[in-house]
């Protein structure tokens, strides 16, 4: 078999992605909704349907949240594994990794020597330093979730965000609006509330370059950049031909191992 | 037999106790408190090794701050809310205030306060110079006195004696039994069920024995073995199922509910040579290096000690042994210590997962998420 594919059904979106000879032929991201199952098994119908594929000549790895949820899976993996191997694809040399998903952000450490995970850090259950922090706070700043990213780098003034806790930082946050700051400075002191949470968990486990930065949160740039600052150094994020693939990387990790295991 | 079921039979089994006369003598269960005193004063020791969950947290907040100790917090849910299958702690004559940690403290503190329970006092040193070996044996004595004082005679050092042999030989089957190759869940309900007991379930004890080394894990290659230290796996807990379901194996529990009760016993030739039981109880005080409180350097000890246990294990299985941490939330101790755990151990080729967590039924999937990645990197 030479057609592998990877669901990763996350807290907020489904990624499903197929490959062929470790080359990525096509991919479909959805919301999750409350129906990991149906999503999960639409977005595969629909993706085989597209490439005149049966489910027989494929064999799917899930992973993700909900990668448990869904029955067309021959088998599964965690997240955490997947985007280790997700961020290997797109650079081999990598060390480290921090996704940052919908619900859960995750700092990752690769043995250089075996390609290995060696040591990993979650973060609490807690929408502190995940995309559901982002999305509550660009709510409250009424501001679309694709531009907060961009407004936050505007800022010559980052605010200070100091609570932690999504309910108290979106009361930060009304607050700070009403005493006239600026939307722009606000959204960076948000960035820089993520940037501080993540960037503190992954420090732990000793992350260092090369690291690669996944997940839907990668998107963001400035969480990106915020990353930078807190960490010290560059980090990279999954691109090709122009477009971010930052959100594909555990699915495509996921199809990767079923690749590997299929071969070995 | 599920935990219910074991709770309904423990319940019958301290009213039969109580209607004969007997008292219970409740505490947070810990390794250092000298149960076959309780024992020799005919008195039923019961440990609370019940963990919690979101009900029983919350139900301790009006006594508790959140940010407390999740097992401490579980303990008080148990005694403001009852739950059905917890109606036994009616039954709870005495608490035994002691020092274990700050949570033990403020938790026995309050349970005796709020609801109304007789306190009982033994504290501990932390250090163990000779002068706080003096302290221990004032503490035995004084503890003694309490307890002679409610049954209105003297404990007779013959008694206890008898009773230090009795727990002597109850922990060396229940190691006997801890060494048997089988499935950590079926492992740890049983020893659960023992150490709630006490050496009353000796004979149960030893039949599950016989009955296990007979149907011993004979090729486990497609299990990853694991050995968990930090806090206990209380009764009710599902941490256990999640490490299963991920496809790994718990051969060992560096717990109260494991290596740390039942390592602490005597020589023979111990026993025999010491005339004087409470020195006993001091020598097994002093020579306790496998507790994680009231023992100077126990991170240095535990360290060696489960590089020891991963070591054998290896030479006799050829196969390695993952660890994991199991910190119950704001358990001050065992959390500030996790990361120097992890980093020595981690050094010596051992890989940790520090698994901090409550007993929320809410983070199941992320707890799940962060086992199954553990037992997939190795």
């Amino acid at each position: 078999m030479t057609v592998f594919v990877g669901i990763d059904i996350g807290s907020l979106e489904t990624k499903v992605v197929l490959l062929e000879n470790s080359e990525l032929l096509d991919f479909r991201v959805n919301r999750s909704t409350f129906d990991f199952k149906r999503v999960g098994n639409e977005m595969f119908n629909d993706l085989l349907e597209r490439n005149n594929l049966k489910k027989s000549d494929v064999y799917v790895m899930s992973t993700g949240y909900g990668r448990n949820s869904i029955d067309i899976a021959d088998d599964r993996i965690t997240e955490i594994t997947a985007h280790a191997r997700g961020a290997q694809y797109f650079f081999p040399d990598v060390h480290s990794v921090i996704d940052i998903g919908g619900q859960d952000s995750k700092a990752i450490v690769i043995s250089k020597k075996s390609g290995n995970v060696i040591d990993f850090q979650m973060n609490d259950k807690c929408a502190a330093g995940t995309g559901r922090f982002i999305e509550v706070m660009a709510g409250a700043l009424e501001v679309p979730i694709q531009n907060i990213g961009e407004l936050a780098l505007n800022s010559n003034n980052p605010a200070s965000i100091s609570s932690t806790c999504t309910v108290f930082a979106e009361s930060e946050v009304i607050s700070l609006f009403a005493k006239g700051t600026k939307k722009e400075d606000i959204a960076a002191g948000i960035h820089k509330s993520i940037a501080r949470r993540v960037g503190g968990m992954a420090k732990r486990i000793g992350v260092s370059p090369l690291l690669v930065f996944c997940g839907g949160v990668a998107k963001n740039i400035a969480v990106k950049k915020f990353l930078e600052q807190e960490l010290g150094f560059e980090i990279m994020s999954p691109i090709s031909n122009g477009q971010s693939n930052a959100q594909l990387t555990g699915a495509i990790g996921a199809a990767l191992i079923a690749s590997d295991q299929s071969n070995s | 037999m599920d935990n219910l079921e074991l709770l309904s039979e423990y319940t019958l089994f301290l009213k039969e106790e109580k209607q004969k006369g007997k008292k219970v003598v409740a505490f947070i269960s810990h390794d250092n408190i000298p149960e076959e005193l309780l024992d020799a004063a005919g008195f039923i020791p019961l440990r609370l090794m019940f963990a919690g969950n979101d009900e029983l947290m919350d139900a301790s907040h009006d006594y508790l701050s959140p940010s407390t100790c999740a097992f401490a917090q579980s303990c008080i849910g148990l005694f403001s809310t009852k739950p059905n299958h917890f109606r036994f702690l009616d039954l709870v004559d005495y608490f035994i205030v002691s020092n274990h940690c700050v949570s033990d403290i403020c938790a026995s503190e309050i349970i005796s306060k709020y609801f109304n329970i007789p306190r009982l006092n033994f504290y501990l040193s932390y250090t163990k110079n000779e002068n706080s070996l003096k302290y221990f044996k004032f503490e035995l004595l004084d503890f003694k006195d309490q307890l002679e004082k409610i049954i209105g005679i003297e404990i007779k050092n013959e008694a206890l004696m008898d009773s230090i042999k009795k727990y002597n030989n109850f922990k060396k089957k229940l190691l006997e039994f801890n060494n048997l190759n089988i499935r950590g869940s079926e492992k740890l309900r049983i020893l659960q069920k023992a150490i709630l007991y006490g050496p009353i379930f000796l004979p149960e004890l030893e039949s599950y024995t016989l009955k296990f080394s007979e149907n011993q894990i004979q090729n486990s290659k497609d299990l990853k073995d694991v050995i968990i230290t930090g806090c206990s796996v209380f009764l009710n807990d599902y941490l256990i199922e999640l490490i299963e379901e991920a496809g790994g194996n718990v051969i060992s529990f560096d717990t109260w509910i494991g290596n740390n009760y039942y390592y602490q016993i005597f020589e023979e030739t111990v026993i025999n040579l010491t005339k004087n039981p409470f020195d006993l109880l001091v020598r097994r005080f002093e020579n306790n290096l496998y507790g994680d409180h009231s023992v100077p350097n126990f991170l240095e000890n535990k360290v060696s000690q489960i590089e020891k246990i991963c070591q054998n294990y290896l030479e006799k299985t050829g196969k390695k042994l993952r660890i994991i941490n199991h910190i119950i939330k704001f358990c001050d101790h065992i959390s500030l210590m996790s990361a120097y755990l992890k980093e020595q151990l981690q050094e010596k080729g051992f890989p940790v997962l520090n698994l901090e967590r409550d007993y929320s039924r809410a983070n199941r999937g992320q707890l799940s998420t962060r086992i199954e990645a553990f037992l997939e990197m190795v």
